[in-house]
């Protein structure tokens, strides 16, 4: 590794003092190395880097020109001040969800360097400024305080507040990585890695009805509160005192910026004392080494006792178990439980809802169910050696479809309830709620079936849901599965339409809708059974891929 | 249930007791089995009978097929062609009979690791049907006896390689099986652990029942089994107790080596210029 040649004659340069000197523009040649070593490895990484480099060099661009284009409008100071925010969040999160991204996150490689803690804050500050994603938080920055700026004291406060922004930036990422060195590296860390997909497909969502909302009033005044309280948050103060001295408020100004540093200062001198009790502690390993158990003794809890015993049980609560602690499952079902909330309430909250958008949460929770021995992984062996009859297939498709219906059943309930009360209709709410189990229970007959006929792998490393090569094999189990339980919906749909024209009462469609769902369960599980006796082997071998 | 089908480890041990003319009973038959992987022949038609009550080897260098062997005898994997009959039993055609008396610990293939392992100990033997109070039990003292007490409510996915091949093979004895299936029990197992291993198998092999491994550590197979079945290129070159198979070589290291052929490769002579230190 190009790090060690890069690092090695200052380790052999003598005292500690000597090599502290020349340490800043060591580590942004090492910097430097690893972004061109790391492009050596492969064409494909270097084909994405540059596709990547050149698209944010565009966006940054022409961000830049939007800010500047924006200058001296009234919406200026409160884009920037969200601007600067968003930016800032982004830093302090990215450490956590990508911390591959960057090898010189970890300071622990350095532990066997003879490094002083401020020397190396320095030249690690120095060096993080190189890069991709300082590039483009420098182009906002440099834009936003050109868009707020007016006059030569506002240009002196907008140099200092650029600098001081993007230093806090760059800083609170390493901070937050320093402090999470040993999460970061560790299982834990990884698991959580693979749940930053879920943030970032939550985030969109929250991001695109707050911006529909503020589009549709027109009026950036809603915003008003908000931007009293965000010019006081470093680093959208230092941006917020380029405004205030423009607007002549030099005192509030002041205030802003000082904020500012005191913020950078304190960030330092948490990283430094982070870094000095990072490398002069013992590392993970001898900790994991020498802890005791990390998971306290779970007991027969109250749900086990609940359980019914043999394959029902134990099958029920391995699904509810993995759901909570496997990161891909935890992620898929979060983001179904999200998205279908967010949907119908937002919708409802912003008066353009409906009680029958409460389906969406039914159907996304019921998509789940399409590839059940998928993430099994290779450890379906394990139920392989122990299923021998249709019964047992039977047994333990039903157990699987129970632990799903023990969420998705009070789920549904919960959000067309909600709905409900938001939109205030409650007169919708019986026939919504048929409609709703119906759909789930056509959802769940088809993923049953599906799961049997069209098994994949899902990694469990990285983002990926398929494994490369069966991605064709999954969209076509998911969309041959939707259509499937849509015709099968049909005759309840067709029923709904025609108690509407014909003006009869809808609450027929509770319990219509309730046993017609559980009947297509029933039936897709009796479906699924005799195939999935018979096909063990090439469903193990269709998950193990992973 | 498992425990009530222990008829056919008596019968070994009885089949043991008649001395050398009683051949003992098969525990595992199997004939003709094929299996191709595209261009690729994994296993190329072999013919096994391993008798019951032994510590069986089957060994082979890496590629032999045995993984692809024990995955088809165990109803893993689907054959081309040949059957496989277990106490009698066709695993393909009698899968219920079959699957209560075989315990399987697979080599590359995960477990349930999102469990603890209490937990996987527990989930596994109720999907076998045992009642919740003799899994509680039977688990409680395998943890114990594999030496992983302490790290019961620690999660698989954090577990060492040692400790998984432990747990795997808790999951595997749990339910008491007849036959044991072992692929590469001891790859990149530490010693203590490789010891703690050994012992519980000894025992179990003790009682009458037969376990089933697959290695490529000649050693190990030659101080652990009485019976080897030895495996190349997809086919068994030989199979017969220890001695039958060592014949008039010195070790089984030297009788493997002269029956997969690679006795005679010289790897000295085109590598004349290799001496560290000597000289340059």
């Amino acid at each position: 590794m190009s790090a060690d040649s890069v690092v090695a004659p200052a380790g052999s340069a003598g005292p500690a003092d000597a090599v502290s000197s020349g340490l800043t523009p060591l580590f942004v040649r090492l910097k430097l190395a690893l972004l061109k070593n790391g492009l050596r490895q492969s064409s494909g990484r270097t084909a994405a880097f540059i596709a990547s480099f050149v698209l944010v060099v565009l966006f940054s661009a022409a961000q830049l020109l939007g800010l500047i284009l924006l200058r001296g409008t009234e919406y200026a100071p409160v884009f920037t001040l969200l601007i600067t925010l968003v930016l800032a969040l982004g830093w302090t999160f990215m450490p956590l969800f990508f911390p591959s991204g960057d090898e010189t996150l970890d300071p622990s490689r350095l532990v066997m360097l003879p490094l002083r803690p401020r020397p190396l804050v320095r030249a690690l500050l120095v060096a993080s400024l190189v890069g991709i994603g300082p590039l483009f938080t420098v182009c906002l920055v440099v834009g936003s305080v050109i868009a707020v700026a007016h006059g030569f004291a506002g240009a002196v406060t907008a140099l200092l507040g650029a600098v001081l922004t993007v230093l806090t930036c760059v800083a609170v990422a390493r901070t937050v990585a320093t402090l999470n060195v040993r999460l970061l590296t560790s299982r834990r860390g990884r698991d959580l890695a693979v749940l930053s997909g879920l943030v970032i497909a939550v985030g969109i969502q929250v991001v695109n009805f707050g911006w529909q909302r503020l589009a549709r009033s027109g009026d950036l005044s809603v915003l008003d509160p908000v931007t009293d309280v965000v010019q006081w948050i470093p680093p959208a103060s230092a941006v917020g005192a380029v405004h205030s001295v423009s607007e002549g408020a030099y005192g509030r100004g002041v205030c802003q910026l000082l904020l500012a540093v005191v913020a950078l200062v304190l960030l330092l001198w948490v990283w430094e004392r982070g870094l000095v009790k990072l490398m002069t502690a013992p590392d993970g390993s001898t900790l994991q080494a020498s802890s005791g158990p990390s998971r306290k003794e779970s007991k027969a809890g109250p749900l086990s006792r609940l359980l019914p015993d043999g394959r029902t049980g134990a099958t029920v609560q391995r699904v509810l178990r993995y759901i909570w602690r496997d990161p891909k499952t935890k992620g898929a079902w979060i983001t179904s439980l999200a998205i279908g909330l967010i949907i119908p309430v937002f919708n409802a909250l912003q008066g353009t809802g409906s009680v029958y958008l409460a389906c969406i949460a039914t159907g996304m929770l019921g998509m789940l169910t399409f590839n059940q021995f998928g993430t099994d992984t290779s450890a379906f062996w394990m139920v392989a050696t122990s299923i021998s009859t249709t019964r047992d297939a039977y047994e333990e498709l039903r157990a699987r479809l129970l632990a799903l219906l023990a969420i998705t059943v009070p789920y549904t309930l919960l959000v067309t309830c909600v709905t409900a009360a938001v939109v205030g209709d409650w007169r919708t709410l019986p026939e919504v709620l048929g409609l709703a189990f119906a759909l789930l229970g056509a959802l769940l007959a088809a993923g049953m079936v599906a799961s049997m006929r069209y098994p994949y792998s899902v990694p469990s490393e990285g983002s990926k849901t398929v494994v490369p090569g069966q991605g064709s094999l999954a969209w076509m189990s998911l969309v041959a599965g939707v259509v499937v339980s849509m015709v099968l919906c049909a005759p309840l749909i067709a029923l709904t339409v025609w108690l509407h024209v014909a003006g009869h009462a809808t609450w027929i469609l509770l319990p219509v809708g309730t046993v017609y769902g559980a009947l297509a369960a029933w039936a897709g599980l009796k479906a699924a059974a005799p195939g999935t006796a018979r096909r063990l082997p090439e469903i193990l071998g269709a998950v193990s891929k992973g | 249930m498992p425990d009530q089908a222990f008829d056919h480890g008596a019968a070994a041990q009885s089949g043991q007791a008649g001395g050398a003319h009683t051949a003992p009973p098969a525990a595992v038959r199997v004939q003709g089995l094929w299996k191709r992987f595209g261009e690729q022949i994994a296993v190329a038609g072999i013919d096994l009978e391993l008798p019951a009550g032994k510590f069986i080897g089957l060994v082979g260098p890496n590629g032999a097929g045995k993984t692809t062997t024990l995955s088809m005898v165990t109803g893993l994997l689907r054959p081309d062609q040949g059957t496989v009959e277990i106490g009698g039993h066709d695993v393909w055609r009698d899968p219920v009979r079959v699957k209560s008396r075989i315990g399987v610990l697979p080599e590359g293939l995960r477990l349930f690791e999102r469990l603890s392992g209490r937990e996987l100990l527990a989930y596994s033997g109720r999907l076998r049907g045992l009642p919740g109070a003799e899994v509680d039990k039977r688990a409680t003292q395998l943890l114990d006896v594999l030496d992983l007490a302490g790290s019961q409510h620690k999660l698989v996915v954090d577990y060492s390689t040692g400790m998984r091949k432990k747990i795997g093979l808790a999951a595997a004895l749990l339910h008491n099986p007849q036959v044991l299936f072992l692929d590469e029990p001891f790859e990149g197992v530490d010693p203590v652990s490789a010891q703690t291993i050994r012992g519980v198998l000894e025992r179990y092999t003790a009682s009458g029942a037969t376990v089933i491994f697959s290695s490529h550590v000649m050693e190990l197979v030659e101080s652990l089994c009485d019976w080897v079945a030895v495996m190349a290129a997809g086919r068994i070159r030989a199979q017969g107790t220890l001695a039958e198979v060592r014949g008039d070589a010195p070790t089984l290291q030297s009788a493997f080596l002269e029956l997969v052929g690679a006795q005679g490769r010289d790897a000295g002579e085109s590598l004349d210029w290799l001496g560290g230190g000597a000289g340059r």
